[in-house]
């Protein structure tokens, strides 16, 4: 495994340990005063960061998608470029299906 | 004619099957590089194409120049990157093009990639269709689509920094082009891919330019269940070796 996919890992142990942490906070660590507000968002922390992450990457396909650019003028150029290499390449003796 | 410049460009034409591209693919180079007044040559890898490939190859031999043509067969099909290496043992350029022989890369860009290159003294220069003024001729919404995950997949999971990571006309130094080539070693569709990965762990820099890409003119592109499935595996073996 190279050093990338072992700092993914690491990220991610890292980070469910945390959400683990702040589940159980009560019995693990009660001497820590944790904001109400932390325990009413924790249950759903995990599923949030996974759709947060589905709309970055819908949003990102879907604006590449929409600003692709085309090149319709490149393709006619081609295409009268290919004429004219066809011309001369016969005049040169090599041989054009 | 004298050129100009003291540098010379090899390009290196993998082929297989091109007996309609070949020759005015190497006719739209050699105009290229003459009408900008480059020093170059074209080296041909053929991998004894059933339809007579390199025989076209030699009438162009005979027709533009041993000097400008070097032709360098191989007996079979042996993939990309040794076609490469076997390409640059001959190489008497300081500099490499690698293209497409299907006509999809246009030649008229090879200015802008010497000029790119010369602005920031560039050890590897790639063409990009996603920058502006770049684009691609040819494709539907499926095609594009496809290509559009392709690059944001790979993009997230190797975060290499270049728009278009599956493009395949670039410029390189050659001894840069030679020690990336030596450590890279997926085939096919993620070759170039992990030239590009390469290229950035050996702190080599890149510079990008806008290209545009006109799908195969003659002959068919092929983009099939088979073709996703290797791209998917290849990334994911990239990712998890770098």
């Amino acid at each position: 495994m190279g050093k990338r996919a072992q700092s993914i890992l690491l990220v991610f142990a890292a980070g469910t340990a945390a959400w683990v942490l702040l589940m159980l906070h009560s019995v693990l660590i009660p001497f820590v005063p944790v904001p109400q507000y932390l325990d009413e968002i924790a249950p759903v922390l995990p599923l949030w960061l996974l759709v947060a992450f589905g709309a970055y990457s819908l949003a990102s396909i879907g604006y590449a998608l929409v600003t692709f650019g085309d090149c319709p003028e490149a393709y006619m150029s081609l295409l009268k470029e290919i004429n004219e290499a066809k011309t001369d390449l016969k005049r040169r003796g090599v041989q054009i299906d | 004619m004298a050129p100009k410049g003291q540098h010379k460009y090899s390009v290196l034409l993998p082929t297989y099957n091109e007996r309609e591209n070949l020759p005015i693919i190497t006719w739209m180079l050699v105009k290229a590089f003459k009408d900008n007044e480059l020093d170059f040559e074209i080296i041909i890898i053929d991998d004894a194409s059933p339809d007579g490939t390199l025989e076209i190859a030699k009438q162009l031999q005979a027709a533009f120049g041993a000097d400008r043509i070097v032709l360098r067969p191989r007996a079979g099909k042996l993939g990309l990157g040794t076609a490469y290496i076997h390409g640059i043992e001959h190489a008497t350029g300081d500099y490499v093009f690698i293209m497409d022989a299907d006509m999809s890369h246009h030649p008229k860009f090879i200015p802008d990639f010497i000029k790119k290159q010369k602005e920031g003294n560039f050890d590897v220069v790639t063409g990009t269709r996603y920058a502006l003024g770049g684009g691609v001729h040819g494709w539907d919404l499926r095609r594009k689509l496809t290509s559009r995950v392709a690059n944001f997949l790979a993009d997230t999971l190797l975060t290499p920094g270049v728009s278009d990571l599956t493009g395949s006309f670039r410029l390189y130094k050659k001894p840069v082009l030679e020690a990336m080539i030596r450590a890279t070693k997926s085939k096919g569709y993620v070759f170039q891919m992990e030239m590009m990965v390469r290229a950035r762990q050996m702190n080599f820099t890149i510079g990008e330019v806008p290209i545009t890409f006109v799908d195969r003119v003659f002959g068919e592109s092929k983009l099939g269940a088979a073709e996703i499935v290797g791209y998917l595996k290849g990334l994911i073996t990239l990712a998890m070796d770098i």
